[in-house]
């Protein structure tokens, strides 16, 4: 908003007035982010440099020995990998299941409103239930999936006590769960792509490939900035699939940054290490939010 | 003059910084909600913990109402409502409200919270590995005083297990509902192999007798002979008797730890081989369950869960001693009832009159008897409902017998904060992941000595 030059002391008043109510209208919202969320950041921060078991009347300052300790024990760098392979592929495969789904249900198809209830329902179920129920259906004695296994010839594998496959059967799970979400974002934004740019598509003999790679993809990259964004940070905290359908397990197979640092801070009870994991996660979410914002939204065509 | 207005780009980086950063702050707050019963009770079936029974209550002014933080749901929240029932209707000084906090692990991680909270119970259910640490910190309550108040004779009272729960001659943990593991077979499988009716005498036997256990499809093991719990689900506990089988220990009373004991590591390869080279065993989160579907023919489990296992099964269910190797070993193992050291002198009194209550020889029976539990007082085990009961199920007799032969547990587990998940995911990179014994149990050796540190700390401030 470009200022228009008056003159000076009418607009220093009003100029006051103006940050007076900016100032009012933001203040619930400073508090609140505030008080639950600037302030525990700077606390876990210090928990961070400091011994403590939650129980000790004291808490000895120990330097960098937490992150010393967390770094180099050997489990580390396998939890961080855990997470990277859980990040990547949930929100790889959420983002392109729900693309190939959004564009299927967006033809004038019959039941397509059925299909979207249907596909949508799990987003509102309790992650804790949607892990209660899947752990039977991966049951490799008696589960549905063995089942459906069975009709193509394959034995189930033991998808929750195997660590070869107990990652693929949480990404399973947290796709199944959250994909509807992604699928009603990207039917918005395919609602939102204006019918005239297909109709001069069309006159200009573009075929439908052409139509889906130069109007509908940019068409929706908006949609699919914002869903990357929200699906990461998302996924990055996700909890309760994890700890009802694997606790982690089998052997740390499971356990990821998020889960790690429950374990250190509500089972070891170990602040310090635990405040370590939390800037650990702070920093790559950071990261990777300003690499979003940066990079990725120029690429975005907002239309 | 310059005018400062945050753009629209602007405003929304400061909102995604915010969004980033309260996901990070989410990520701090314990997300303990989902009741998780503890693994060592059936959870098989077990449903939500029944809701607090409104006991019918005579308000006399002078009724002190107390709290008391449990870990039971399933079959045995039930019992222990009807166990707080009992005691809320017979009499009207003391008033027990019951609440189900979860898991023995998240009924403690509570208590932390209330610690620093300020808002705490007045009786609590502490677990064999969680009573030590709030004790170390000045968390919980020497009792002899009040017991004597209260008329408690621990003179009648498990010397086992009521020795535990001292430290320096002081009762801070009184036992209530104390375990064992025993083994546990499906005795229609059994029949089915053409097995002897009875647990076997050593490993070396079950080694035999494992291979007319188990059901294959292809490479999968569709019936396992016999099935180990995970590390959330106490396979430390378990693997305890079995270290002392093998003539191993976890720590010395000194809290020196002894992980790469020869024999402890023996006892260690010898559970790797049971689900690798000899491909019989699973890991599972969930034995019981597995157990009583038929998936896993014997286990190892606690004895509080023989009420809930023996009223779920479709079959006969049959119990034995632990398997020998070169010695006999057999943990306690349970929970016992604590009072809060910042609970107010006036409710304390109150809160040992429960404890009294749910510990005299007559209730600690029917708990028992509802349970599987170990009747905690030794004129119990004499009365002529136990006799009785013992005749018509001796399953719950064979639970009784081995508890002379048990022995309190290593330092390592039950003393060192964590110790026991510590221990849990060594033994499941060996079971599962089939890492070397020696390298792991090496590496929990000094994940096990650092973490004693600060307790042999705490200990020497406290006891000098």
């Amino acid at each position: 908003m470009a200022s228009i030059p008056q003159r000076a002391g009418s607009v220093t008043q009003r100029e006051r007035r103006e940050w007076l109510l900016f100032a009012l209208l933001l203040a619930p919202n400073l508090l609140l982010f505030g008080v639950f969320t600037y302030w525990p950041l700077l606390y876990n921060a210090y928990l961070s440099v400091v011994r403590w078991d939650f129980l000790r009347p004291t808490k000895p300052f120990v330097g960098l020995a937490n992150y010393a300790s967390v770094f180099t024990d050997r489990q580390f760098w396998a939890i961080v990998l855990n997470t990277a392979t859980f990040t990547v592929c949930s929100v790889g495969l959420t983002l392109l299941l729900g693309l190939a789904l959004a564009l299927l249900i967006n033809q004038p198809l019959r039941y397509r409103n059925a299909a979207r209830a249907v596909l949508f329902s799990p987003v509102v179920m309790s992650g804790a239930v949607v892990a209660v129920v899947w752990s039977y259906i991966f049951d490799p004695r008696y589960g549905l999936l063995d089942q459906l296994l069975g009709f193509v010839g394959l034995n189930s594998p033991d998808w929750l006590n195997d660590p070869r496959w107990a990652m693929l059967a949480v990404i399973i799970v947290y796709v199944w769960k959250n994909l509807g979400y992604a699928v009603v974002i990207y039917l918005a934004g395919l609602q939102g792509i204006p019918r005239e740019l297909y109709d001069a598509a069309r006159v200009d003999g573009a075929g439908p490939w052409a139509r889906l790679r130069h109007v509908t993809l940019p068409g929706l990259s908006p949609v699919a900035f914002f869903l990357s964004v929200t699906s990461l940070l998302a996924t990055f905290q996700s909890f309760d699939i994890i700890k009802v359908l694997t606790d982690g397990g089998p052997a740390g197979a499971t356990t990821t940054l998020i889960f790690h640092l429950y374990e250190l801070g509500f089972v070891a009870y170990n602040a310090g290490e635990a405040g370590v994991v939390a800037v650990v996660l702070f920093g790559i979410m950071l990261v990777l939010t300003l690499i979003q914002l940066r990079y990725l939204e120029r690429r975005v065509s907002y239309g | 003059m310059e005018q400062r207005k945050l753009s629209r780009r602007e405003m929304l980086r400061v909102l995604m910084l915010g969004s980033g950063a309260a996901a990070l702050a989410a990520c701090g707050a314990a997300p303990s909600a989902e009741p998780t019963a503890a693994p060592a009770e059936p959870t098989a079936g077990s449903a939500a913990p029944a809701a607090t029974a409104p006991a019918a209550v005579s308000q006399t002014g002078s009724t002190v109402t107390i709290t008391y933080w449990g870990s039971f749901s399933g079959a045995l929240g039930e019992a222990e409502q009807a166990m707080v029932q009992r005691f809320n209707e017979s009499q009207s000084d003391v008033q027990v409200e019951y609440q189900f906090q979860g898991s023995y692990e998240e009924t403690a991680q509570k208590f932390t919270a209330g610690l620093q909270a300020n808002t705490i119970p007045d009786v609590i259910l502490l677990s064999d590995v969680w009573w030590f640490g709030f004790y170390v910190a000045g968390a919980i309550a020497e009792l002899d005083a009040l017991a004597q108040q209260a008329g408690v004779d621990f003179a009648d009272y498990e010397p086992v297990l009521l020795n535990e729960g001292k430290r320096r001659d002081k009762q801070f943990w009184i036992p209530f509902a104390r375990s064992t593991p025993l083994f546990y077979y499906n005795k229609d499988i059994w029949a089915e192999a053409g097995l002897p009716d009875r647990a076997p005498e050593t490993w070396a036997e079950f080694s035999e007798w494992a291979p007319q256990l188990v059901q294959r499809d292809g490479d999968t093991l569709t019936r396992a002979a016999f099935m180990h719990p995970n590390g959330a689900s106490y396979i430390a506990w378990l693997f305890q008797g079995v270290t002392w089988q093998h003539g191993g220990q976890y720590s010395q009373p000194d809290f020196t730890m002894t992980m790469t004991d020869p024999n402890t590591l023996r006892a260690a390869q010898f559970y790797q081989d049971t689900a690798n080279s000899l491909g019989w065993a699973g890991l599972s989160a969930d034995i019981n369950k597995d157990f009583i579907g038929g998936v896993a023919a014997s286990m190892l489990a606690s004895t509080g869960g023989l009420a809930g296992i023996t009223a779920q099964a479709q079959f006969p269910v049959g119990v034995g001693f632990l398997p020998k190797e070169t010695a006999f070993g057999c943990p306690t193992g349970g929970a016992g009832l604590a009072i809060p050291s910042g609970t107010p002198d006036e409710k304390k009194l109150a809160a040992m009159t429960y404890i009294a209550f749910a510990t005299n020889p007559e209730q600690a029976g029917i708990w028992s008897r509802d349970t599987g539990y170990m009747p905690v007082r030794i004129s119990t085990k004499q009365s002529p409902e136990m006799t009785a009961f013992f005749e018509a199920n001796p399953n719950f007799k064979t639970a009784v017998d081995q508890l002379p032969l048990t022995r309190a547990q290593d330092a390592a587990r039950v003393f060192v904060r964590n110790g026991d998940q510590i221990i849990g995911r060594g033994l499941e990179r060996i079971v599962v992941n089939g890492e070397a014994p020696s390298a792991v149990f090496a590496e929990i050796n000094d994940e096990l000595t650092s973490a004693a540190e600060p307790i042999l700390q705490d200990l020497k401030a406290v006891e000098g």
